[in-house]
C-alpha cells in the first residue's frame, strides 16, 4: 500500500481527510525520527511512510548533533544526518540537544551546529548526570547565545509523581526539567520564547506552571491523549501559546493530531496550533539561514 | 495520490461486510455486491466501539462524561455501538448499586446504541452474586473488571473462577489493563500494575472463556502477548498501540512487514473513551496502512462474532 492509499474515507467518521490535514499545514516541533534506533537512517526513511501518509508539511528533529542521551558526544550517524538535513531541507528541520552541566561546551555546540551549520534550534533532553535542571544559573549563558542566533528552545519537562510524600516531579531523572524549572527561566528571560516540552506530562499541573509567563509555549507530545487538555491550554493560556509535536515513530501522529482534534475549536485556532505558532517563532531564524517559510 | 473514491470504498466496506457478516464465511460475489451497494457516506462502515465507560472519571471532569453528549460524539463519528463500563466501578463498594446505574444509563440515554458491561471486585465478598445479578437482572452480555484499581491482581486466588463463571454463563470478560499512564496520577493513589501471566494461565484451562484485554500493548519484549495469542483464544483492543502504524504493525500489515504480533481477527475497535479524544483510535486506523477487509474486522466484524448484534 502506498502512503496515500485509504481504503477509509475519514470523512465519514468525522475526522479531517488527508488533503484537509496538509491544508493545516502540519509542522511537528517534536520529531524523533532519528532516535531510539541502532540504525536511524533507516528509521527516518521508515517513518517518512506515515509522514507523507498523515499530512505532515514539516518535521524538527530535536536529535541533530550528538543523540538525546549523550548530547555533547559526537554520535557516528552525525554526518550521514547532517546530509539528510541538506538533502530533505524542504521538510525536515533539525535542532540540537545540549546539556546544561556543560554550559561552555554547550555554546560551542549551538555555534556549531546552529551558527555555522543547519540547526535552527536547541533542545533540553530528559536529564543529565550533572543533575542540572534548566533553571540552574548555569543555564543563563545557553538562553543568551540561544538569543543571539534566534534559536528556538525547546524544554523537555515532566512531572512524574513519586517520592516520599508522593509529589508530582519527584519520580524525574536527575537533571530532568519541571514546568516549574522553566517557569523560573522565563521569568529571567522575559523576552525569549521558549517551549515548555510534553506540557509537564501532567498537563492540568504544566499549564498552570507556566500560565503567568507569556513568553512560554506548551507543547503536549509524548504523553498520553487526554480529552479535554488542549481546550485546558487554551483556555488557561491562548491559543497563540500551543504547539504541535507528533514525537513520532515512537508515539502515533493520531495520538497527537487526535488531542487537537478533540478541542472544540476554530479552523483557523487549530492551524496556528498545528504550525502557526511554532513558525512565528521561527521565522527569524529560517530567514536567517535563507530557508523558505510563510508564517 | 491514489485516490480511493466515496464509491470504491463503499463498494469494498460493502464487500468485506457482506463476506464476513454471511454464515460459514461464506463470501458473496463482487457483482452481487456492488450491485445492492447504495450510493453516498451513509453506508460506510460503523465502528463498534469495545472500551467506553460512563460517568464521572474520579480525578478529572471529563468533557464528554455526561451520557448524552458522549453518546452525541459517538454517533457523530459513526459508531454504531459501544460497550459500556462504568468509572464507578473503580473506587465504589456497592458494585450492584454501580451495575445499576450502568444498565438504567444505558437504557435511558444510551440512544440505543450503549451495551453496559457491568463489574465485579474480586476483592469484595460475594462477587458472585454480582456476576449473576449482571446477567439474570441487568441483562449485560459481559463484565469489566478494573485490576489495579480494585485491589487485587489476576493472580487473585478467584481469578480461574470468575473466568470459569463468566465462561458458564456465556459471558464477555473483558479484562482492563490500565487507565492511565502512572507518571500522572493523583499522588494519594498508588495503582498496583497488572500482569498477564496468572490470567492466561487460567484462560489455558477454560479454553471457551470469551476474553478481551483492554488497554494491553503487552511487555517491552512482547513475550505476553505472544503467549495470549499461541496459547489462549483471547482479543484485544487498539486504545493502548501505541507509535506510527501501530495497529499495523499489530497485525504484520506495515510497510515491510512480513509477520504481526497477532492475527487480525483477535484485535477490535476500542477507544478508552471519553478519558481519551475518540478521535485517536480512529486515526489510528487511517494511519495504518489496512485494507478494507482489515478494516472491517477491526471496526465492526472481530466485535459482532464475539457480540452478536441484539
Amino acid at each position: 500500500m502506498t502512503p496515500r492509499e485509504f481504503f477509509i474515507n475519514p470523512a465519514d467518521y468525522g475526522l479531517p481527510t488527508r488533503d484537509e490535514l496538509v491544508a493545516y499545514r502540519i509542522w511537528d516541533t517534536h520529531f524523533h525520527g532519528f532516535y531510539g534506533s541502532q540504525t536511524p537512517l533507516e528509521q527516518y526513511t521508515r517513518n517518512n511512510f506515515y509522514v507523507e501518509r498523515m499530512g505532515i508539511e514539516r518535521s524538527i528533529s530535536l536529535e541533530i548533533g550528538g543523540t538525546l542521551d549523550a548530547p555533547l558526544v559526537p554520535s557516528p550517524h552525525d554526518d550521514a544526518i547532517r546530509a539528510i538535513l541538506e538533502k530533505d531541507k524542504d521538510r525536515l528541520s533539525g535542532i540540537t540537544p545540549i546539556d546544561p552541566g556543560f554550559p561552555d561546551e554547550s555554546c560551542a555546540k549551538m555555534d556549531k551546529w546552529i551558527r555555522n551549520g543547519p540547526c535552527i534550534g536547541i533542545k533540553y533532553v530528559g536529564g543529565n548526570k550533572s543533575g542540572i535542571t534548566c533553571s540552574h544559573p548555569n543555564n543563563d549563558a545557553i538562553i543568551r547565545r540561544a538569543a543571539e542566533l534566534n534559536a528556538t528552545i525547546y524544554i523537555h519537562t515532566w512531572l512524574k509523581v513519586g517520592g516520599m510524600p508522593r509529589l508530582p516531579g519527584r519520580d524525574n531523572n536527575p537533571g530532568e526539567s519541571t514546568p516549574m524549572d522553566v517557569a523560573k527561566l522565563a521569568q529571567r528571560f522575559p523576552n525569549v520564547p521558549m517551549i515548555c516540552g510534553h506540557s509537564g506530562g501532567d498537563w492540568e499541573l504544566g499549564a498552570r506552571a507556566i500560565r503567568p509567563y507569556k513568553n512560554v509555549s506548551l507543547e503536549f507530545a509524548g504523553s498520553d491523549p487526554h480529552s479535554g487538555s488542549v481546550d485546558y491550554a487554551i483556555k488557561e493560556l491562548g491559543v497563540d501559546r500551543v504547539v504541535w509535536g507528533g514525537h513520532g515513530p515512537s508515539r502515533s501522529y493520531a495520538t497527537e493530531l487526535g488531542k487537537v482534534l478533540d478541542a472544540d475549536i476554530s479552523r483557523a485556532d487549530r492551524m496556528k496550533i498545528f504550525g502557526g505558532n511554532f513558525r512565528k517563532m521561527a521565522a527569524a531564524i529560517f530567514r536567517q539561514k535563507n530557508l523558505k517559510i510563510e508564517v | 495520490m491514489k485516490h480511493i473514491d466515496r464509491r470504491s470504498f463503499l463498494k469494498n466496506s460493502l464487500l468485506t461486510t457482506a463476506a464476513l457478516s454471511l454464515p460459514g464465511g461464506l463470501a458473496v460475489t463482487p457483482a452481487a455486491a456492488a450491485s445492492a451497494a447504495p450510493a453516498g457516506s451513509a453506508q460506510a462502515t460503523g465502528l463498534v466501539d469495545t472500551n467506553v465507560n460512563l460517568f464521572s472519571w474520579p480525578f478529572r471532569k471529563l468533557k464528554y462524561s455526561d451520557t448524552k453528549s458522549l453518546v452525541a460524539k459517538l454517533k457523530k463519528h459513526r459508531v454504531v455501538e459501544a460497550w459500556a463500563g462504568s468509572f464507578e466501578a473503580l473506587l465504589h463498594k456497592d458494585m450492584d448499586g454501580v451495575n445499576a446505574r450502568l444498565a438504567a444509563e444505558c437504557r435511558t440515554n444510551g440512544g440505543g446504541l450503549l451495551i453496559p458491561f457491568g463489574s465485579v471486585n474480586l476483592a469484595w465478598p460475594d462477587w458472585e452474586e454480582d456476576v449473576r445479578r449482571c446477567q439474570e437482572v441487568h441483562k449485560m452480555p459481559g463484565i469489566r473488571i478494573y485490576p489495579g484499581y480494585q485491589p487485587f491482581d489476576l493472580d487473585h486466588p478467584d481469578m480461574e473462577r470468575l473466568v470459569r463463571m463468566t465462561a458458564e454463563r456465556g459471558l464477555i470478560l473483558q479484562v482492563v489493563f490500565g487507565m492511565e499512564d502512572p507518571r500522572v496520577h493523583h499522588p494519594q493513589i498508588t495503582v498496583g500494575r497488572v500482569s498477564s501471566a496468572p490470567l492466561i494461565a487460567a484462560l489455558k484451562n477454560t479454553p471457551n472463556a470469551r476474553v478481551q484485554l483492554l488497554h494491553f500493548s503487552g511487555s517491552v519484549r512482547g513475550e505476553d502477548l505472544n503467549q495470549l495469542m499461541k496459547e489462549t483464544s483471547a482479543v484485544m483492543d487498539i486504545s493502548r498501540l501505541e507509535g506510527n502504524g501501530a495497529v499495523g504493525r499489530m497485525i504484520g500489515s506495515a510497510p515491510g512487514m512480513t509477520a504481526g504480533r497477532a492475527p487480525v481477527e483477535r484485535v477490535l475497535f476500542g477507544s478508552h473513551a471519553p478519558y481519551f479524544p475518540l478521535e485517536t483510535a480512529i486515526l489510528k486506523l487511517i494511519e495504518s496502512p489496512l485494507d478494507a477487509k482489515q478494516l472491517q474486522a477491526i471496526m465492526q466484524g472481530n466485535a459482532r462474532r464475539l457480540l452478536p448484534r441484539a
